[in-house]
């Protein structure tokens, strides 16, 4: 069965602009999305910033109303029946909010407690677990205010978990920890699954959604553009090679330049301190070097290393968005 | 309903933990009434000592708005700024829950105003302070609690579904000070302006608690006044209730629980 139906579902967004004569925008947040997600599966939303990803996981929890398209909780309508969906799930909002920073950690968990209904000697015993699961045990008589933004995340997650609900939305939840603090919450999120649970992550890293997702769909400007298991999108790039170009002070017009070439697929830049990274991704190999030099060399781009490997997956994204991850 | 209950009392517990720690609230709570007792009893002192008890309930009365006023205001406001309003409404507890947790909180904060006016008036400056019918005094102060309470309920969705109206907020202080009668009886007024008063519950607290501190009330006079708060208090609550599905199905519509 399927824990997570969706079709067709839509959301714009109008925004006022001007002062004196006002005219309404819209912007459209996604864009006639459809997928499955079944009952006990991790489930990868991954994107670029943009791309609609929190929109999606505001309206599956009832935080958003769609603009058009329908969608089920365990068989619930997300509009209709937003009541029967809320104890069943629990969320996580990527960041620091969401959590009173003048109370303690325990009195936190406490008030969410109350407010999904679980019955106080329950809750006491639950908060206990949780605190030692997210590795809060000592600490929890603490303001929030005094935590690190790694315990705040992690105490986001011990309060999603608080009523046990059967499926979990969590909308970035490793962004802005450190190296240490995600590995540590991408474990909790894995020891989930084996709890039985549905689990829907979004994440703009792709090694994260590698690591963790059965399944991946890649949204990019509200649209779903791929949807397969991240060995399935890795054979999006089997055919590709990546040519990379260590490159100081290349403008933007360039890398479109660049783009121009016939038998370039996608071209991504990274900045590295004063340096950029330049991605180009080719079925011809290393065969489209000296075109690629030349264009460089026309347009006056100093030019560094030169490598050419075989694709990852974080190229079969970056293929997917365009290059625009 | 246990349930409700306890997230009732769980949030007035920690809202009071949250407010002890608000050098905003406790500015409004503590010192203004103190100012605005200070400065009553300095008007009072020339002519009539007496009159002791009305400033101190009518300074309690002020602090007691000021309390309700801001905190009913900002109380969906500042859920949304922290991040938490979207975790309560994708609770399977009511907005209005939590706000009515709030709201008894910020009322009984309030109350320490009038206890605090009591003590300044009569330790500090010696005034006689005996209250005239104690037990309907005390009956009214329990039904003023409710009217607040109930008016809190309408005014924290009212200010969430039209933001600009918070704008107003300092605006809406001072004239419920003098249509409330809080200190000096609106018989002062012109006429006009009576109507407007009659509407407010807490013009009607103000006039028992008044009566029955100061003495001469009569029981016809004291009930007119319960009536009127728990007539008026069931008005705002049925108000109050449309109010919080309006605002939750707009918030929904509009994408403003959160600062997305």
């Amino acid at each position: 069965m399927n824990a997570i139906e969706v079709r067709d579902l839509r959301r714009v967004f109008r925004a006022t602009i001007g002062t004196i004569r006002r005219r309404t925008k819209e912007v459209v947040g996604v864009d006639g999305i459809s997928f499955d997600v079944r009952e006990g599966e991790l489930f990868g939303l991954l994107g670029p910033n943009g791309a609609g990803k929190t929109t999606t996981v505001k309206m599956l929890t009832t935080l958003l109303i769609p603009t058009a398209g329908s969608a089920t909780i365990l068989g619930h309508d997300i509009v209709r029946d937003a009541e029967a969906i809320r104890p069943q799930i629990g969320f996580i909002f990527g960041g620091e909010r969401g959590l009173y920073w003048r109370l303690s950690a325990k009195d936190n968990l406490r008030y969410f407690a109350d407010l999904y209904h679980v019955d106080p000697e329950v809750a006491r015993r639950r908060i206990r677990e949780l605190l030692e699961l997210v590795g809060l045990a000592g600490r929890e008589d603490e303001k929030v205010e005094g935590y690190s933004r790694g315990m705040r995340q992690r105490l986001h997650v011990a309060r999603c978990l608080l009523h046990d609900p059967q499926v979990l939305f969590l909308d970035e939840p490793t962004m802005g920890l450190d190296p240490v603090g995600a590995r540590e919450l991408r474990q909790v999120v894995k020891n989930l699954v084996s709890q039985e649970k549905t689990v829907f992550l979004t994440t703009h890293y792709m090694f994260e959604a590698d690591a963790l997702c059965q399944r991946v769909a890649v949204i990019n400007h509200g649209r779903i553009v791929a949807l397969d298991t991240p060995e399935g999108l890795k054979r999006h790039v089997e055919d590709l090679s990546v040519i990379e170009v260590e490159v100081f002070g290349i403008a933007p017009t360039m890398v479109d330049s660049l783009r121009q070439l016939a038998d370039v697929d996608t071209v991504s830049v990274e900045d590295r301190d004063q340096k950029q990274a330049l991605r180009v991704h080719s079925h011809l190999g290393s065969a489209i070097v000296p075109q690629i030099m030349q264009r460089l060399d026309g347009d006056g781009v100093r030019v560094g290393r030169v490598t050419v490997r075989e694709p990852t997956l974080e190229d079969a994204y970056v293929r997917l968005v365009g290059g625009e991850a | 309903m246990i349930a409700n209950l306890r997230v009732v009392r769980t949030t007035f517990e920690l809202d009071v933990k949250q407010q002890a720690v608000d050098l905003f609230m406790i500015f409004g709570v503590l010192i203004q009434p103190l100012l605005i007792a200070i400065m009553a009893i300095y008007m009072l002192s020339e002519r009539d000592a007496s009159r002791g008890i009305y400033v101190v309930v009518g300074s309690g009365m002020t602090g007691l708005w000021t309390s309700l006023l801001f905190r009913g205001t900002f109380n969906i406001n500042a859920e949304r700024f922290m991040g938490t309003l979207e975790g309560i409404v994708a609770s399977p507890s009511s907005l209005a829950t939590v706000v009515m947790g709030k709201t008894l909180a910020s009322v009984t904060m309030s109350l320490l105003s009038m206890i605090f006016s009591y003590g300044l008036a009569s330790l500090i400056f010696r005034f006689p302070l005996s209250v005239a019918q104690p037990v309907p005094f005390c009956l009214s102060l329990l039904i003023t609690v409710l009217a607040f309470i109930s008016f809190g309920l309408l005014i924290s969705p009212l200010m969430a579904v039209n933001l600009s109206l918070s704008g107003w907020v300092n605006a809406l202080e001072y004239p419920m000070y003098i249509l409330g009668g809080f200190l000096f009886p609106i018989l002062l007024l012109p006429g006009w302006s009576n109507p407007l008063s009659y509407v407010l519950a807490p013009y009607w607290a103000a006039r028992v608690l008044h009566a029955t501190s100061s003495g001469g009330a009569t029981l016809a006079d004291i009930l007119l006044s319960w009536a009127m708060m728990l007539i008026l208090g069931c008005i705002y609550v049925g108000a109050s209730y449309r109010l919080f599905k309006i605002v939750l199905r707009r918030a929904r519509v509009d994408a403003t629980l959160s600062l997305m």
